[in-house]
């Protein structure tokens, strides 16, 4: 109860002053380009990875990807690169 | 990510395979250590292929033991193992050391100089004198301070106003500007008189000072007086020198003749040609391709083809000699042909007497012709031009 007031206000606080919300929320960003490739900021870890299906772990739960021939373009600390054929989105 | 592409080649990349049952793991252990790895692929369950630079790979050895994967170079990338390769190389290596080193000592040399606006002054000498203060082909081109030899030239070469010497390469560029003389003095206070240069009929008169003693349409001959400088009062009779000065234009004549005779063997090439190549190397000619003459009667025209340099510092040269075919033709030209190539040549000879600062205005032409022997073409010209001419008088 107290966690959600206070995210709240941070939403509200970050829309006022034009910040970013994955920053003042830690929410992960994901940017996708087509269906050919997707980025993911502020990811927390993969837990699977196979080319039909991706699952990565974040602040607000599991994101599968499905899809078919995918890769890890680049892995960094906090952002990986999917390319190949994604058909699904989905956070769990 | 292009210079992150860039930076990877440079420091040298793997390409590992890693097998094992937790890959996943693995991936995540990669991350958190901070150790990159691009171009995930996972080709089956229990196996993918990776890129990895060399230090990331040295730290992988703790992680490859936790997750008990096993891990396989499948190729190495990248600049250093390139670099790698010349070791075993090393001739290829100091070739490439000692071409680079040729290339830099030989342009480090000017080879070229070339001239830009010496039409009076004699390209020759102003290159003498340029060789003199260190600029020639062949020269060291370091250290070179073209300003103080530009002003060193013109010091040496009177007959220039203002040099500028530029280094372009191994090429040296010397573009001159000439002087130009100053008008000739009046002296005004030699009397003289103004006589006719040539024969003609007076167009024109233009009288600054003297008294004129022909008129316009005047008919006049070589020496004959125009302009009197010698002005003598009417009422006084007073005797009084003056410089005379006039412009005289006068209509004058000159003539060209032409012949051409029937019976002259006429030539004609038929447009096929041999090219022989030879190569001339000072001492010797060497002979670039063996050619034998295919044709019965023709005609040779020689021409030389330096090698890099005009002014043959570089004694090499190409010589080609074009071989034309040719046809003797039967003289059976017509009579209209013949008068043409009279005319032709009667006009180049008449028109080569015409001085530069007359003004062609008229020519006739007539003919001589002999039966099928000869036509003979003279051509007069008629020209305006100016005939004074300023004769000192003594006395």
């Amino acid at each position: 109860m107290k966690k959600r007031k206070l995210n709240q206000v941070k939403s509200t606080v970050s829309e006022m002053f034009e910040l970013p919300k994955e920053i003042t929320l830690n929410l992960p960003k994901i940017s996708m380009i087509g269906n050919i490739q997707m980025l993911v900021e502020n990811h927390k870890g993969i837990i699977e990875y196979t080319p039909q299906r991706i699952r990565l772990n974040s602040t607000i739960g599991v994101i599968r990807v499905q899809g078919a021939n995918m890769n890890l373009k680049n892995i960094a600390v906090d952002d990986i690169m999917v390319t190949g054929e994604i058909k699904t989105v989905e956070f769990l | 990510m292009l210079f992150l592409r860039l930076w990877n080649y440079l420091l040298g990349y793997l390409v590992i395979r890693v097998e094992g049952l937790s890959l996943e793991r693995f991936i995540n252990l990669t991350i958190s250590k901070g150790i990159y790895m691009w171009d995930i692929d996972r080709y089956s369950y229990t196996a993918m292929t990776a890129c990895i630079n060399i230090y990331g790979f040295k730290r992988l050895k703790k992680i490859v033991r936790t997750t008990r994967c096993s891990v396989r170079i499948l190729d190495k990338r990248g600049l250093p193992f390139v670099l790698n390769r010349f070791k075993h190389r090393k001739m290829l290596v100091i070739g490439l050391t000692v071409f680079l080193i040729i290339i830099y000592g030989l342009s480090s040399f000017i080879w070229i100089v070339e001239i830009e606006g010496a039409v009076k002054v004699s390209e020759t000498e102003l290159l003498q004198v340029l060789a003199k203060h260190g600029i020639m082909p062949g020269a060291y081109k370091r250290g070179l301070d073209t300003s103080t030899i530009a002003n060193k030239v013109i010091i040496d070469m009177p007959g220039l106003w203002w040099v500028s010497i530029q280094i372009k390469g191994t090429k040296a560029l010397v573009r001159v500007v000439e002087t130009t003389n100053p008008p000739p003095m009046l002296d005004r206070s030699i009397p003289c008189n103004i006589v006719a240069a040539k024969d003609g009929i007076i167009s024109e008169m233009v009288v600054l000072e003297g008294e004129p003693v022909v008129e316009v349409g005047e008919t006049v001959r070589k020496g004959q007086l125009l302009v009197s400088g010698v002005i003598e009062d009417q009422e006084t009779h007073a005797v009084r020198y003056v410089h005379a000065m006039a412009q005289v234009n006068a209509r004058t004549w000159y003539e060209g003749n032409g012949t051409w005779k029937f019976n002259k063997a006429v030539t004609k090439r038929t447009g096929k040609k041999i090219e022989h190549k030879f190569l001339d190397l000072g001492k010797w000619v060497v002979e670039l391709q063996k050619k034998e003459i295919p044709f019965k009667k023709y005609e040779v025209e020689e021409k030389r083809i330096p090698f890099i340099d005009q002014r043959g510092s570089i004694p090499i040269a190409l010589i080609v000699r074009e071989y034309y075919e040719v046809e003797e033709l039967k003289s059976n030209t017509k009579l209209q042909d013949a008068k043409t190539k009279a005319y032709d040549m009667a006009y180049r000879s008449a028109s080569k007497k015409v001085p530069e600062n007359a003004k062609v205005v008229d020519k006739k032409v007539k003919y001589d012709i002999i039966e099928n022997i000869e036509v003979k073409a003279t051509v007069y010209l008629e020209a305006i031009e100016d005939i004074a001419v300023q004769q000192t008088i003594y006395n």
